[in-house]
């Protein structure tokens, strides 16, 4: 058995968490701060801070490869790999070992072990504003979210304050502000850019606000401006489950972790009207077992999360657990951020700059803020992107050979800047995963199809991105400007969320305003699956916020006997 | 705008064309049975390519990545060792169609070496090494980008082409490039986003 922790042979605890991720990490941490005996489960192996980061210290030349993968690694990986790398691909799935049905292509990046994708994660956060949470109800579309930013506002604060978030106050109503750190700094060309972009009303530039830590904060960092995030950072530069909310959880004394945990359904109790526990594969001897708990939380991730539902059959449920509305699965939503401009400028040649600073800089929402403004689509995006030196990876395909190629591939060439467009991503109700009627995996579960497209609301949005991104690049003054579009698949973003969603009424959603299953009240979903809507903000924050406040609502309703 | 869609036609007429010309040569040497007829030209692009078959031309692709990345007052190719980094992407790192690519784009440069100079390209003056590599990528890229961009997809890389990019990534991830041909750091703690370039600046080896 490979349990962490105290109570190694209990099979009944206060909480069940299913999950480890950057929202199963803050549940586990909560319930235990809060005196709760938590069982914490996780499909995948042990990731401990630090000692689990093979390749964090590793130089360019200690990979065999550079940092390629092997056409052995793409061919069993074919969708990981393309955004992986030596440096980080043991931290994400094998496609061969953990199929899924694309019914159109979806790109669906997997992170199973403890930590999740807290390890790999793009750590920006932004928080959302009432210009999100009310659109829905505004335009009509979908259902309107059982919340508003006041709700949230105090647990924006409360996970801002642990996690460490650096960046700089704007005072934007379409983007509040937060409990940050110092900045990180602009260079000369993104400064240049920010200049530039004051002209225009309701455009500014600045730095990207992310949970990498400008100062040292709960005994981690400070960053040391490396960028390897993704290799996991023996400093505790930024936010994981693995460096942050874990160990937090293991110091009270309440945390249970039980790695190669596959969690096939949640135990529905007909007497009681409420989850009892889970049962659970061991994914490598593939044995079965059952765990009891007084509340379970489902923070699996937003595809699994449904699917677990899905999967979770009673008489009461027929459909999944939670499914009386029929949704639990729809409404799978994922940033598009393929839009975009590129351009080089002919400026600051004398100047560079040291150290690899781990973000880059946002250009906040200025599409569709005031209601008088006609766009041609619904929501708006953000501008995501970075101004650089071109260095070796950009001179690669240079012309000519000898000294002067010598000379090009390493001097600094002109400064560039890329930058793209993050936009919201409507809920549409086809857009869906099922679980496949005969299909199973390894361990006999059935493998999930996922059916999702972008659309015309999304498709004109990309086109404004291309078109306003090059404008703002050439009323900057720079040259060579190339607009493209890489028409990603869904999942690219990785910011897939929606498929078991929060509402006012039982009939059109799966959970309330609490992150409670309507009808099973001891069952929480604090993952990307209990989003009403998108935005165009990077979620993480919101999830951690959302999960935050549901444990504070759990516990008090279980001390109250509610639950 | 006319006359950029001509010279686009052109271009890929050429370059059909050519590739026309050179089935038709297989087929024709199929035909006739010679056996001397290169085998390189025989095989299909996507044959599976034996991991030692790079094996004899280790020299040629040591002094092909040093005419590209030559010592200077800095290390060069050879010093960086890229010539058996650029075998080793070769053999575990691209799809047999990239390593049949390679494997004919040394044939045809040695091939031109003796016709051009009479000599092989191993024993090519530094003058005559350049022109060679030069005239292999005049003719291998086109004038607009777009037709690039087809022929990289639809048939492979051209040779000349992957060898120069197996070359940097080989000098520019290697010990020697990485922290004397070019500025590297594993720790740089501090980032200074905006300083004034130091004379003979080099570039930051990773990003």
């Amino acid at each position: 058995m490979n349990i962490i922790g105290n109570a190694k042979k209990e099979v009944s605890y206060d909480a069940i968490v299913v999950g480890s991720g950057i929202s199963g990490g803050w549940a586990a941490m909560e319930l235990c701060k809060k005196g709760l005996k938590t069982l914490v489960l996780e499909r995948g192996r042990n990731v401990e801070h630090i000692k689990d980061y093979p390749t964090a210290m590793l130089s360019p030349w200690e990979f065999e490869f550079g940092l390629s993968l092997t056409t052995k690694e793409i061919q069993q990986s074919p969708i990981q790999s393309q955004l992986t790398n030596a440096g980080n691909q043991h931290f994400f799935v094998n496609d061969t070992e953990h199929p899924y049905i694309q019914d159109k292509p979806f790109n669906w990046l997997r992170g199973y072990q403890v930590g999740g994708r807290s390890l790999t994660w793009g750590r920006q956060c932004y928080r959302w504003s009432d210009l999100d949470f009310e659109a829905n109800l505004k335009d009509g579309t979908a259902i309107d979210w059982p919340i508003r930013y006041k709700d949230i506002e105090p647990w924006y604060s409360y996970v801002e304050k642990f996690i460490g978030v650096s960046g700089s106050h704007e005072g934007l109503a379409q983007l509040p502000d937060g409990s940050f750190l110092p900045p990180m700094e602009l260079n000369c060309i993104e400064n240049h850019l920010a200049d530039s972009l004051r002209k225009t009303p309701d455009r500014l530039l600045t730095i990207a606000r992310v949970a990498n830590l400008s100062q040292v904060w709960d005994s981690r960092g400070p960053c040391q401006n490396r960028n390897l995030c993704t290799r996991g950072c023996p400093f505790g530069g930024y936010f994981s489950s693995n460096s942050s909310t874990i160990p937090a959880a293991f110091k009270t004394g309440n945390l249970t972790l039980r790695p190669f945990s596959i969690v096939s359904e949640v135990i529905y109790d007909e007497h009681t009207q409420k989850a009892k526990g889970v049962r659970v594969i061991d994914q490598q001897t593939k044995e079965t077992f059952e765990y009891f708990a007084k509340i379970v939380f489902i923070n699996a991730s937003t595809i699994n999360t449904a699917g677990l539902l899905l999967n979770s059959k009673s008489n009461r449920f027929p459909n999944g657990l939670g499914n009386d509305s029929g949704e639990l699965g729809h409404n799978l939503m994922d940033h598009h951020s393929s839009a975009g401009a590129w351009g080089a400028h002919p400026g600051f040649q004398d100047m560079y700059y040291k150290g690899r600073r781990p973000c880059g800089f946002l250009i906040p929402r200025f599409r569709n803020l005031h209601q008088d403004k006609n766009s041609g689509f619904s929501r708006g995006y953000n501008l995501q992107g970075h101004g650089e030196r071109a260095e070796w990876p950009d001179r690669i395909d240079s012309k000519g050979f000898g000294n002067d190629f010598k000379t090009k591939i390493t001097t600094p060439g002109p400064w560039t800047v890329w930058m793209a467009g993050w936009g919201e991503c409507l809920p549409y109700h086809e857009n869906k995963i099922t679980l496949h009627s005969d299909k199973k995996d390894s361990w006999g579960l059935p493998v999930i199809a996922v059916d999702f497209s972008f659309k015309e609301n999304e498709n004109k949005m990309m086109e404004d991105i291309k078109k306003t991104s090059g404008e703002m690049l050439e009323a900057a003054g720079f040259k060579d400007i190339n607009i493209f579009n890489y028409s990603h698949p869904g999942g690219t973003t990785v910011h897939e969320m929606g498929t078991a969603r929060m509402g006012r009424d039982p009939k059109t959603s799966v959970l309330n305003g609490n992150n409670q299953i309507h009808d099973v009240k001891n069952v929480f979903v604090t993952d990307g699956s209990c989003m009403t809507s998108s935005a165009c903000q990077n979620p993480s924050l919101t999830y951690m916020a959302l999960t935050a406040r549901a444990c504070d609502y759990a516990v008090s309703e279980l001390k109250k006997n509610n639950i | 705008m006319v006359n950029y869609y001509i010279v686009i036609i052109v271009e890929l007429y050429e370059k059909v064309m050519n590739r026309r010309r050179f089935t038709k040569n297989i087929l024709i040497a199929g035909a006739l049975g010679l056996t001397s007829y290169p085998i390189f030209k025989w095989v299909s692009i996507n044959k599976n390519v034996s991991p030692d078959a790079f094996r004899p031309y280790a020299n040629l692709i040591d002094e092909l990545a040093e005419t590209i990345i030559p010592r200077t007052d800095t290390p060069g190719a050879k010093d960086a060792k890229v010539g058996s980094f650029i075998t080793k992407m070769l053999v575990s790192c691209t799809d047999n169609r990239t390593q049949n690519i390679f494997l004919q784009g040394l044939n045809d440069l040695e091939e031109y070496a003796h016709d051009k100079y009479n000599h092989s390209f191993l024993e090519c003056s530094k003058t005559e090494r350049l022109a060679t590599l030069e005239h292999f990528e005049q003719k291998s890229t086109y004038r607009f980008n777009v037709l690039n961009k087809i022929e990289n997809k639809f048939i492979g890389l051209p040779f000349i082409l992957n060898l120069k990019r197996l070359t940097v990534q080989g000098y520019c991830t290697s010990q020697v490039g990485v922290t004397k041909g070019m500025a590297y750091e594993l720790i740089p703690v501090h980032f200074q986003a905006c300083i004034p370039l130091t004379p003979g600046q080099k570039s930051w080896a990773t990003k």
